[in-house]
């Protein structure tokens, strides 16, 4: 079996496993998790250093004939994009359950979903079939419900329906993408990889490319979140319990890009140039919109909430530009974007299930009480706003670098939002951190034992290491980005560069 | 008749054998005997399974001069008949012993349902269009009574009356139908029909017929626009007979669609595809809308399963194995599944008396089995993978995409939109609200054992897929 085949698998194991362990004793289903979703954080990095930079392309793969009579195979392996987003969805996941040790209700059942939540996101990462990388992906998104419904806060019931809703439009839209796709191609194979060497050789006629390439677009797009279909995100972040938002606004959006570069982008190149322009338009709303918006926010989790969406407009813009340059960068950001978000969830949740308001007028001076939160707060906030020396700031500048040439406009909104994004996250820092203390929380509890520390330290760290050190992730994501680019080699010159 | 025959023949003479012998014992018991002739129906039900799985063969046999074949369609039917009627049994089997229906519950019941399940089998057999009808007429006879079996209940009078009186029509529109066919071909056997049709590929009569048998195969499938009584009817008939309708009778109308349309009528589906891609769009998005604002359970269920039928008619819309193997594929998989929900439904309301969906609440802490199969099972019904209605619909869009019908997969992924917020508000209600009452629902052990064959089903035919679309593959092939 491929070590990426067992990474996917350990989740689900893991929740099976919880089934059979009594609802009192939480001790050993906190355990089971724990350990259940430490396995694939340990296979992505080792994975992460043994993946052959020489060889390049996919690696261990797995491919098992499912449904032979309609060509699905259960497909698995690992190239340096979804290498980069299954090392992310690990790290979060991990820390998630970590933090989730504050759940003191239907523990068991918690921990059921959310392990079938990390399984259904990593079937997406590593499939490399279209069948599975639907069934996944729809797998993803129906454990979110229960896990708003009944652990989430505030408005959670209308937040988890309108976020399901949401997401399974998109997805069944992109499905339909995907069978056309399916049956124009005439070879009748799911595999990916079959696909997309059949297409590069014969591609599907152009104009029947930018009809195919809106469902795909736009189905995907929901869950990205672009503009502007992203209205159920700030609300399902901010009525998710803590780990649910760091795996939401930290893996899960994520899907949608990914999904639109690995399959989007891949098998129907030419629709993504006619289409690209108009979602370089699209992402500059989600930055500058998402940005005032977050700016009017007074709940701290609708600000981080808003500042993703935004944030995810910068991902979209690298997609947008189509050059290597700001693929990188984009793939890049949505891993320090996972983690940076994944952060300010984490802190924001520590307080909230304390104080009971998420109101960031009503908190201030908190710094004096939880110190050590308090400045993992303004870490995520500082990253946030693109300071040198964490993983933003590298991504969001190889996206400038490549958008500059190619959409002028919207790469000067762009920057531009990272003023606004500095001004929404740094006075959240200053209302809830600093200034006078609020007497009413002299009782806060910072996070004191290294165990309860762990989740955090982890995220700095990731965020740290690739702000400083960005090589090792940029060679993994570059090479496979070349490879995207090769079949689009013949279509940039005619097109536009 | 050959010995060869009577054991090709032997799952219907034991079906009617047993029914016989389930009406004796009532008589000689003076109906005390209710809950012990339901266990018997249930475990003589049993060997048929295995005996249709001795007759499986490539080719088309023929038996009674050409009325009876036995071809591997007829086989899978008749195998999705018998599980279901099991079920049902053991359904009925846990109504009848609530004090309520006690007193009115009978020995005759299995016999009706036994009934059914025989005329079900016919019409999987029947090689001409006298035998269908006949079949059709025992199948829905049984059903008249059924539907009204509660004799002090209003509501399932009603459903009685209303059954009757729009299932006779729907009979005659079938006959006439029959009629004009016969008219135009010459022959009522299906074989001579179908190499009339395709000497002469288009004749009047034989069409108009055809869309008169539609309207009566909309009937018992519940599609547009022969819907209406489907959400009534549910909603008065006892729990069981509710399941039988939805599972049992709609395969069964859905097999004579398949027969009607892809095997007999398919040199001429340019002609009757474009009205079938309207009627199944409109059944889609009448089942799924109408199931919004529903408060009680089986008519919430009523409205999906017209939703489903919708589904179904994708698939008999595309004249090709693709379409006719999605759609048996999905029939296999609306099956466990919807059964699934019907005994959490029985369950639930021969503990507490209810089907309104806000009692549900809590159901969670009340039963986590029941909860867990009705959210396992609803969320198969929306269509979620990796669970058995999620592969059916994904096969019928593809069906739907390679005959080029573009805006009918797209109702249909969109439908799948709309049926998930319905099911999602039961869930919601089973998991996030508060019970008032908070005593626990007990399961008995035969319940249980169905729940656990339905789970099984769910994730078996939505995770290992291979075996079940072959075997769908497998029957359709004979058709065309």
């Amino acid at each position: 079996m491929s070590p990426v085949t067992a990474a996917l698998l350990f989740p689900f194991a893991g929740a099976i496993l919880l089934l059979a362990i009594p609802e009192n004793r939480t001790d050993i289903v906190r355990r089971v998790a724990a350990i259940f979703t430490f396995f694939p954080l340990a296979i992505a990095v080792t994975l992460f250093f043994l993946y052959d930079h020489a060889r390049g392309g996919y690696q261990w793969l797995q491919k098992i004939p499912w449904i032979p009579s309609i060509g699905v195979h259960f497909q698995v392996g690992l190239d340096g994009i979804n290498m980069v987003l299954l090392l992310l969805h690990a790290i979060c996941g991990f820390t998630g359950v970590l933090i989730s040790y504050r759940i003191q209700e239907r523990v068991k059942e918690y921990y059921i979903f959310y392990l079938l939540l990390i399984g259904g996101v990593s079937g997406v990462f590593v499939s490399l079939d279209l069948f599975f990388f639907y069934l996944f992906y729809e797998m993803a998104v129906i454990p979110m419900f229960p896990l708003i419904g009944i652990w989430g806060s505030g408005d959670k019931l209308y937040a988890t329906m309108k976020l399901t809703l949401y997401l399974t439009a998109g997805a069944v839209l992109a499905l339909v993408g995907l069978l056309l796709v399916y049956l124009i191609s005439g070879i009748w194979s799911f595999d990916l990889i079959e696909l997309q060497r059949y297409l590069s050789q014969n591609p599907i006629p152009a104009h029947i490319q930018t009809f195919l390439f809106p469902f795909l677009l736009v189905g995907f797009g929901v869950i990205a979140p672009m503009w502007p279909f992203h209205s159920w995100s700030p609300i399902g972040h901010a009525a998710a319990p803590s780990a649910v938002s760091m795996l939401h606004a930290g893996v899960l959006m994520k899907l949608g890009s990914y999904a639109i570069l690995r399959i989007g982008i891949q098998l129907l190149p030419e629709g993504a140039y006619a289409w690209m322009p108009l979602v370089a338009g699209l992402c500059t709303m989600n930055i500058i919109y998402g940005g005032f918006v977050a700016m009017a926010q007074k709940d701290v989790k609708f600000i981080i909430g808003y500042s993703s969406s935004s944030h995810m407009g910068y991902v979209l813009l690298g997609l947008a530009c189509l050059n290597p340059v700001s693929l990188n960068g984009a793939v890049m950001l949505m891993f320090a974007h996972g983690i940076m978000t994944s952060l300010a969830f984490a802190t924001v949740g520590h307080i909230y299930d304390q104080t009971h308001t998420r109101v960031i007028s009503e908190w201030g001076g908190l710094s004096k009480r939880v110190p050590f939160i308090a400045s993992m707060f303004a870490i995520a906030a500082l990253a946030s706003s693109g300071l040198p020396g964490f993983g933003n700031f590298v991504a969001e500048l190889l996206v400038f670098f490549g958008s500059w040439d190619v959409y002028r406009w919207p790469s000067l909104a762009a920057v531009f939002g990272i003023v606004i994004t500095a001004f929404y996250m740094l006075r959240a820092v200053r209302t809830g951190f600093f200034g006078p203390m609020n007497p009413r929380w002299v009782h806060l509890e910072d996070a004191h034992t290294p165990f309860e520390r762990l989740p955090y330290v982890i995220l700095v760290a990731a965020l740290v290491l690739v702000g400083c050190w960005p090589g090792p992730l940029l060679n993994m994501i570059g090479g496979s980005i070349e490879t995207i680019l090769d079949h689009l080699a013949p279509l940039r010159s005619v097109a536009r560069l | 008749m050959m010995p060869s025959h009577f054991f090709y023949l032997l799952p219907e003479i034991w079906v009617g054998a047993l029914a016989l012998l389930i009406l004796l014992l009532d008589l000689r018991w003076k109906g005390r005997g209710h809950t012990k002739l339901g266990l018997m129906a249930a475990i003589g039900l049993l060997p048929v399974l295995p005996l249709l799985c001795m007759q499986r063969q490539l080719d088309t046999l023929e038996l009674l001069h050409g009325m009876y074949r036995i071809d591997s369609a007829a086989l899978l039917f008749k195998g999705i008949f018998i599980i279901t009627s099991l079920l049902v049994i053991l359904m009925t089997r846990e109504i009848s012993k609530t004090p309520a229906a006690a007193q009115q519950a009978h020995g005759e019941f299995y016999l009706l349902i036994l009934s059914a399940t025989l005329g079900m089998m016919f019409v999987a057999s029947a090689a001409d269009f006298l035998m269908l009808f006949i079949a059709l007429e025992l199948i829905t006879i049984s059903f008249y009574v059924m539907t009204a079996y509660l004799k002090t209940d209003l509501r399932s009078l009603e459903a009685g009356i209303k059954y009757l009186i729009l299932g006779s029509i729907a009979s005659a529109c079938f006959l006439y139908g029959v009629a004009f066919v016969y008219g135009s071909s010459g022959s009522i056997r299906f074989v001579e029909i179908r190499q009339f049709l395709q000497e002469t590929p288009f004749s009047a009569g034989c069409l108009f017929g055809l869309f008169l048998i539609l309207g009566g195969i909309l009937f018992k499938t519940a599609g547009v626009p022969f819907q209406l009584w489907t959400p009534d009817v549910y909603e008065g008939a006892p729990t069981s007979v509710t399941a039988f309708l939805s599972v049992g009778s709609k395969s069964a109308g859905f097999l004579v669609a398949l027969r009607v349309f892809h095997e007999l009528f398919i040199s001429s589906s340019a002609d009757w595809a474009p009205v079938l891609v309207w009627v199944a769009g409109l059944t889609i998005l009448y089942g799924n809308l109408g199931a919004i604002p529903q408060k009680n359970i089986k008519r919430l269920l009523g409205y999906s399963s017209i939703g489903h039928a919708g589904y179904l008619l994708i698939g008999l819309a595309c004249p090709s194995s693709l379409g006719s193997t999605a759609m048996v594929f999905y029939l296999a998989g609306y099956l466990v599944t919807n059964l699934a929900v019907f005994l959490v439904v029985t369950v639930f309301s021969s503990h507490t008396g209810s089907d309104e969906i806000k009692n549900y609440a809590g159901l969670s802490k009340r039963s986590p089995l029941l909860a867990m199969v009705m959210f396992i099972a609803l969320l198969s019904l929306a269509g979620v993978p990796p669970l058995a209605g999620f592969i059916g619909k994904f096969m019928l869009l593809l069906g739907a995409l390679s005959q080029g019908h573009l805006t009918l997969a797209i109702i249909g992924a969109v439908a799948v939109v709309i049926s998930l917020y319905y099911y999602l508000i039961v869930v919601k209600v089973m998991y996030v609200d508060r019970a008032e009452d908070s005593s626990p629902v007990p399961v008995s052990l035969p319940m249980r054992l169905a729940l656990l064959f339905c789970l099984l089903g769910i994730l078996g035919i939505g995770i290992w897929q291979e075996p079940f679309l072959s075997l769908s593959f497998a029957a359709v092939k004979g058709l065309f």
